[in-house]
């Protein structure tokens, strides 16, 4: 053959290669194949925690919702989303439901991923499944929240490929979804190490203990088996906190310091907040919403958005250290340090003149945007004393002898002392006193009233109104917050979906 | 033996795409002239070729050819376009001279269609062919500009006016998307997905509009196809051709602002309607900013050529190069482009040929077309529209020699002048494209093509605000933004052509198989705080703020589409013709569960002139009737959009910043491309042996399976984009077109004639997702109006959408049925209170306008006496509406406005006016006051020319020289009150897909159209 039957045969042959049309995207983030190394599972683990850490759920939206409809925390805003939380007239339409909602699913498909990434990586068990053993805890975790809210909710737990089906899902009962829930919190329990890092870190202790909380939650108010189970996982707790590393801060100011938190052995499992302005509002908003209206602290105060009734900072002993830790009562408005009485001198008409909530505003630690947001506090879930205090619940309720002994070690921690401030942002030495005395007998009408004072504006308030339909008498009359007439009972114990997600999928129901 | 041997051979070739085949033969050489019939002047450049071979060649300038064939028994055919083709069996004789007869139809004329060939009369399809000299009539930058009005069916649009190096769009009987590009697939030389070469290098230029010409392309064909081929070289002495053009050019209009004086008395005015008492501070100043911005622009345009060949080889090359100073103060554009096409035949049945082109561009841009977006913000951005708005009382420089800002009314904006004159913006783009192709005749009638190309397309864009923009770029320290745009294209295409008579009829069979693989990748940066302004956008690197634009903004796209195609075409006794075509596409970007989509059509013809009964009519010199129907597609999906999809966040851990992956999107397994089933009903009538030439087509095009987002995902599926895209959107494109060509008066001396195209389209939107409203928005963000064009079903597409105005309010009882927005005193506006709520609100808004003209036409007459000719070209629009967007900010307050507006505005005293107080209660209104007809006509363009004499040049070496002098523009007849009826402002959200296809007939800050006067030199040696 001449040359140039050669040259075309090559043409020929060469361009005939056939190829099988898959795509390969080398620019694109795609979730196949993504997960090979014990280390991608950790980044989709990082996913589903960092959901929490945002606006719409802890940084805001949940966690100001929480305190808006405990008995503790009363509104400065006009903005219907928040008095509806307030007043208990919550609406599908509500962003206060619809942003956590969203959030909280997308903090579960994360953890989806991870966990069905994890399945694709070739390493031994015991390399990779305590990483994924952090998936499983954050999908429980973000489970807790929606069935404590909203009871009944779709429930999904591998990633989504068949969308036709999945927008067609009907609600899960609420009971099947705690045992979904307790099932991953028995994995994370199994494979999680006992000590970690950061307390942002999901810990063998963090799952025993919200194990604890979870059954608790479950028992309502009469559940003995799973008091007896709360109590179980709780004592493994807590005989074990020298191998977990956990005990309470001889300081109670400590768990509200930015600064010194970390270090601080209390905390089991917390958030991870940074001084940056994340994207995607991913950062802390609970500072500025607590914060004093015109305070100069802080560049201009906070927005006075959330803030406790005279007649809560009325029900604490003024003698007890944690009265002083939790409540802002001074502040430094136009250069002049004034007492709560005068906080409206700033002349802003949200002020109110009455002490604050000074969990958050008090050390918010470095923080990247004014009015104290975008904190580096990274906020407890669950720590210690309340470890204890499910101990001590459980305990009344099934009997157990030591009951009283977990209730009085909290007590027992506030009489420390501490290194705190006047009540305002001027450092004290407080010196131990005998308030609060240890008591000699216990009800659960008392661990709940030491769960109120111990557990201030932690955003667990709402949840123990709720699994111990505590409502009628805490929104009555002689309430914290006075009468709340839109109070029903019957149905305002649950959240209603939000009614953008039932038109998307009608199968869903209220 | 043999013939067995051939037969294997044959087999191998097909199943191959390879030979390994020679045939010897005894060559003889047949020579001789070639002239017209009507006037006895050779004619070069004919086509010589051996029947049902490739061996061919062409006539030098005298007329002249010589062509070796083997043996007496061949017969040779005869070509030039507009000239009825002849066919002379050769004997024994070596000299043949044969003088051809003017077709005066055309009906001759080979017609390239996809992969072939077709005579002109054999067409099935809707094809629209556009004349060189068309194309070449006035300069324009791309080939595109030069088919408005030329081509029935085919509607052109500059995307910004007479911006140099502005894009232009092009549609073919109405978009057939609403996401996707509605643009056609541009073939050229074989090429699929090229860029139209200069006008100057086109040889020519066909349409094609109905599925049974589009669908060979399949996927690629739902928008229609242009098929360019270029220049060619003949056979031959060396051709040497100079084309030369320079053009003046200047703003056809502009508006009557207020002069300072005036300016400040309308704003006392509107503060004294606003129960402001601070008198208006008067600045000292007194210009109209519209004389600052424009100049007087020129384009100049050059270009060299030769061509020639030698028996077996020829050859054509040209450079070209355009300059344009645009009208705006420092806009500009200039490119340089080189084309060759070299054609070797290399063995009598193998014929070997290279395509070349390269480009290189630079546009020099000024901001025009404000989207509000991009962090600029309340206009500043739009030297056009800031033009206008900018307080006449303010001069160029405050006294500190800073340049002056506008802050005593409205949003604080920059000055036009200092907008145009710092801000860089440069576009760059170079363009690279070769195309290789053998040509192998295997047996008689079966010839096997097979072509091998790529190209390359980057395009870099640089853009910086320096400091001296006080409110742009003042507070941050300077804007760098810098993008970089790259596109690999590489083609094979290898296809089996045979051609046999069978009985009375001729059939041809194609059969082919593609492979193209594209890939597209590119980055955007942006930053702020450089630390100079000196370093323009090159200052990038020092920026202190880096803006990284996230997800998106670095690509790399690559996508794959393999496709078989055939073709069946019969034609029986040149009376019944068939063709049916089919390809299968598969491509990568089609999404798993649809990787292949087959494409079919069919077509019959009729030619009834052919039959006895017409066969000698005196009046109906051709008669021919068509119909097609098939099916045809938008890929409309672009690379990786089916696949899931997963976003990286921030995440922390232990006070660090940690990896994170969250899922954004998931798989969409069953997406698919766009298709179109068009039907196509044609009519092909000559008259008076042809001086009369119609045609008519009507079709019909549903087009289904339209991609649209579906905001319907349950969040709890946990995905960060809630969106999914689903076929599920409709829309119907009618029409109507006639071709009408007569030739009025032909004579030695003189002749005239005329071509005419209408155009009639509806597009209707027939379904759209959940039956839901689709919202576009036609003004700048920061008007904070938007849902102002609204797509319904079974409304036309982009409908103006606001309150319908019922002129002033005089005080007292509201007239029936109208309202005023809340507040509302006697001036203010009233509107029809379609909600009866006794209040203006967004519930009252309805549709208000139809931007789609009725028809459009073009008409051109042409003129020769003797060596004198003379062109005059208009081109029209009817029916169509406009809003005028520019109107609604001068009326607005916060702006400059026009003396029709100040001098009719309501006043007590004026009260019999339908224009509203000055600072009345309306924020930037978008409603049917500022709803026009944008009817036009315009003469496009009218040129005269002259061709000197032969004698006169000869003994300068010179063959032809032609002066010609034209003029652009001149004339326009419209009664809509802004500068230009010819509108293209893409509203908020910029020039994309859906803007294009949507967003029509809003007038905003365009670029202005220019009217020249230019002057062309053409000279051949």
């Amino acid at each position: 053959m001449n040359a140039h039957k050669i040259l075309l045969l090559l043409i020929g042959l060469s361009i005939m290669g056939c190829s099988d049309l898959e795509e390969e995207p080398v620019g694109l983030l795609s979730p196949d194949g993504f997960f090979s190394t014990p280390e991608d599972i950790q980044i989709g683990v990082n996913a589903s925690l960092t959901h929490a850490i945002n606006e719409e759920v802890w940084g805001r939206k949940l966690s100001v919702a929480l305190m808006l409809r405990s008995d503790m925390v009363n509104l400065n805003s006009t903005q219907t989303r928040r008095v509806e939380m307030n007043m208990h007239t919550i609406t599908g339409d509500n962003e206060m439901v619809f942003d956590p909602w969203t959030r909280i699913y997308l903090g579960i498909a994360a953890a989806n991923n991870a966990i069905a990434g994890a399945e694709q990586v070739d390493a031994a068990d015991d390399i990779k499944n305590p990483i994924a053993a952090q998936a499983y805890f954050a999908r429980a975790f973000y489970y807790f929240h929606l069935v404590r809210l909203f009871g009944d909710v779709p429930y999904i737990d591998t990633p989504v490929s068949d969308i036709a089906a999945a927008t067609n899902l009907s609600n899960t009962p609420e009971a099947e979804i705690y045992e979904k829930i307790i099932s991953d919190l028995e994995y994370a329990e199994q494979w999680l190490p006992n000590t970690v890092a950061t307390r942002a870190t999901p810990s063998k202790a963090a799952a025993k203990s919200y194990l604890a909380l979870v059954y608790l939650t479950r028992a309502g108010t009469n559940g003995t088996a799973d008091f007896q189970m709360a109590y179980d996982k709780a004592k493994e707790v807590i005989t074990n906190k020298g191998t977990y590393d956990v005990d309470l801060d001889p300081d109670f100011q400590t768990l509200f310091n930015a600064n010194k938190i970390d270090a601080s052995k209390e905390p089991i499992f917390a958030l991870d907040y940074n001084n940056n302005e994340a994207p995607d509002n991913a950062y802390d908003q609970i500072a500025p919403m607590t914060g004093i209206r015109g305070d100069d602290d802080g560049g201009n105060g906070g927005w006075s958005v959330a803030t406790p009734t005279i007649a809560v900072f009325n029900s604490f002993d003024p003698d007890d250290y944690r009265t002083r830790v939790s409540f802002q009562t001074e502040a430094l408005i136009n250069d002049t340090t004034v007492d709560y009485t005068d906080f409206q001198s700033s002349g802003h008409e949200h002020a109110v003149n009455a002490p604050y909530i000074a969990k958050y505003l008090r050390f918010p630690g470095p923080f990247a945007r004014g009015n104290k947001r975008a904190t580096s506090h990274n906020y407890s879930m669950i720590r210690y004393a309340e470890v204890l205090l499910i101990a001590a619940e459980a305990g009344v309720e099934i009997g157990a002898a030591d009951a009283l002994d977990f209730l009085n070690e909290v007590r027992g921690r506030a009489r420390n002392g501490g290194e705190s401030t006047n009540g305002g942002y001027v450092p004290e030495t407080i010196a131990p006193n005998a308030v609060p005395a240890d008591l000699a007998s216990i009800t659960v009408a008392d661990v709940l009233e030491e769960r109120r004072i111990e557990l201030a504006f932690e955003c667990k308030r709402w949840y123990d109104i709720k699994r111990r339909q505590l409502g009628d008498q805490v929104f009555s009359a002689s309430g914290y917050e006075g009468a709340k007439p839109d109070w029903n009972a019957s149905v305002d114990y649950d959240t209603p979906i939000p009614q953008d997600e039932i038109d998307r999928n009608p199968n869903l129901s209220n | 033996m043999k013939k067995t041997n051939q037969l294997k051979r044959t087999l191998f070739l097909v199943l191959s795409f390879c030979f390994v085949l020679s045939i010897s033969a005894q060559e003889k050489t047949i020579s001789g002239t070639v002239t017209s019939q009507e006037d006895g002047q050779s004619l070069p450049g004919v086509n010589v070729i051996v029947k049902g071979t490739t061996n061919g060649a062409s006539t030098d300038f005298d007329g002249n050819y010589s062509i070796n064939v083997n043996g007496d028994g061949v017969t040779l055919v005869f070509s030039y376009v507009g000239y009825v083709s002849q066919e002379v069996a050769v004997g024994n004789s070596s000299t043949i001279n044969v003088s051809l007869v003017e077709d005066l139809a055309a009906l001759e004329e080979v017609v390239v269609v996809g992969y072939g060939a077709r005579r002109k009369s054999d067409l099935t399809g809707s094809v629209s062919a556009v004349k060189t000299e068309e194309l070449t009539a006035f300069p324009v930058l791309d080939a595109e500009q030069a088919l408005q009005g030329r081509a029935a069916g085919v509607n052109v649009q500059s995307n910004n006016g007479g911006e140099p190096g502005a894009p232009i769009s092009i549609s073919i009987r109405g978009n057939t998307s609403i996401n996707a590009s509605s643009a056609p697939l541009i073939v050229v030389d074989g090429f699929v997905g090229a860029t139209m070469p200069q006008p100057g290098d086109i040889q020519s230029l066909q349409v094609l509009k109905d599925a049974s010409a589009t669908a060979i392309y399949g996927s690629r064909g739902s928008n229609g196809v242009i098929l360019v081929t270029t220049k060619k070289g003949r056979s031959g002495k060396l051709n040497i051709e100079i084309n030369s053009t320079y053009a003046i050019q200047n703003t056809a209009n502009s508006l009557d602002l207020l002069n300072a004086n005036d300016f400040a008395d309308y704003q006392n005015q509107i503060r004294a309607n606003q129960g402001n008492t601070t008198a208006f501070p008067q600045g000292s100043a007194d210009i109209d900013w519209q004389d600052e911005i424009y100049r007087s622009g020129s384009t100049s345009n050059n270009q060299l050529s030769f061509s020639g060949g030698s028996e077996k080889v020829n050859y054509y090359a040209s450079g070209t190069y355009f300059k344009q100073d645009g009208i705006l103060v420092n806009s500009g554009f200039e490119r340089i482009v080189f084309l060759s096409n070299l054609d070797a035949q290399v063995t009598d049945k193998l014929k070997l040929g290279l395509n070349l082109m390269g480009s290189i561009s630079k546009k020099e841009g000024v901001a025009t077309q404000s989207t509000g977006e991009n962090g600029v913000g309340a206009g500043g951005d739009d030297v056009v529209a800031l033009a206008m708005r900018f307080a006449p009382d303010q001069g160029i420089y405050n006294d500190d020699g800073t340049f002056s800002i506008n802050d005593r009314i409205g949003d604080p904006v920059d000055n036009p002048w200092a907008v145009a004159t710092q801000r860089d913006d440069d576009t760059e783009t170079e363009k690279f494209r070769a195309n290789f192709y053998a040509n192998y005749d295997i047996i008689e009638g079966l010839t096997f093509k097979t072509t091998f190309g790529l190209s390359v397309d980057n395009d870099f864009r640089g853009i910086y605000l320096p400091r001296t923009l006080q409110v742009s770029a003042g507070g941050v320290g300077g804007r760098a933004i810098m993008t970089e745009d790259k596109t690999k294209n590489i083609l094979s295409e290898n296809y089996l052509t045979y051609n046999k008579e069978i009985g009375n009829g001729n059939l041809t069979l194609l059969a082919g198989y593609s492979y193209q693989k594209t890939t597209n990748k590119g980055f955007y940066s942006e930053g702020t705080g450089t630390i100079s302004d000196s370093f323009s956008y090159y200052g990038l690197w020092t920026a202190t703020n880096l803006i990284n634009g996230g997800q998106g903004d670095i690509y790399v796209n690559e996508t794959e589409i393999q496709s078989q195609f055939g073709r069946v075409n019969y034609d029986w006794d040149d009376k019944y013709l068939f063709t049916a075509t089919v390809r299968r596409d598969g491509a990568s970007n089609f999404a798993a569960n649809e990787k292949y989509a087959i494409f079919p059509s069919a077509a019959i013809g009729w030619k009834l002139s052919n039959e006895d009964f017409l066969k000698d009519h005196k009046t109906i010199s051709n008669l021919k009737l068509r119909a097609s129907y098939g099916v045809t597609g938008n890929p409309s999906i672009s690379a990786y959009q089916s696949l899931a999809e997963s976003a990286s966040i921030y995440a922390s851990n232990n006070g660090s910043t940690v990896a994170a992956v969250t899922p954004f999107r998931p798989a969409n397994p069953d997406l698919k491309w766009e298709s179109s089933y068009q039907t196509n009903i044609g009519v092909d009538l000559g008259l008076l042996n042809n001086k009369i030439s119609l045609s008519l087509d009507y079709y019909n095009i549903d087009t289904k399976d339209l991609i649209m987002i579906d905001r319907g995902l349950p969040w709890y599926l946990g995905f960060l984009d809630d969106e999914i895209l689903k076929n599920v959107g409709e829309i119907n494109n009618k029409g109507f077109e006639i071709s009408l060509n007569t030739r009025n008066i032909t004579n030695d001396n003189f002749s005239w004639t005329t071509d005419l195209v209408f155009s009639k389209n509806k597009s209707k939107v027939e379904n759209l997702i959940n039956d839901d409203d689709y919202f576009q928005n036609g003004a700048p963000s920061y008007f904070s109006v938007g849902n102002n064009v609204i797509l319904r079903e079974g409304e036309e597409v982009g409908q103006f959408f606001g309150f319908d105005y019922a002129g002033v309010y005089q005080g007292g009882a509201l007239p029936a049925g109208t309202a005023t927005i809340s507040g509302g005193v006697a001036g203010d506006p009233l509107f029809l209170d379609l909600d009866d709520s006794g209040d203006i609100t967004n519930d009252d808004r309805t549709i208000i306008g139809n931007p789609n003209p009725d028809f459009t036409w073009g008409i051109t007459n042409s003129f020769r006496y003797k060596n004198f000719d003379a062109n005059i070209f208009f081109q029209g629009s009817q029916g169509g509406d406009i809003f005028n967007m520019t109107e609604v900010q001068l009326n607005n307050g916060d702006a400059n406005t026009t003396y029709g507006y100040y001098n009719n505005a309501w006043t007590p005293t004026n009260t019999d006016t339908n224009q509203p107080r000055v600072g009345n209660n309306s924020f930037r209104e978008v409603s049917s006051r500022f709803v026009e007809d944008g009817s036009y006509i315009r003469l496009k363009n009218i040129a005269i020319g002259y061709n000197f004499p032969s004698e006169a040049i000869e003994k300068l070496g010179i063959e032809g020289l032609r002066l010609s002098v034209s003029a652009q523009n001149l004339l326009t007849i419209t009664n809509y009150s802004g500068l230009d009826p010819e509108v293209n402002y893409f509203g908020s959200a910029g020039n994309n897909n859906t803007a294009r296809n949507t967003v029509r007939g809003f007038d905003f800050g365009n670029y202005p159209t220019v009217q020249s006067v230019n002057f062309s030199l053409n000279v051949k040696f």
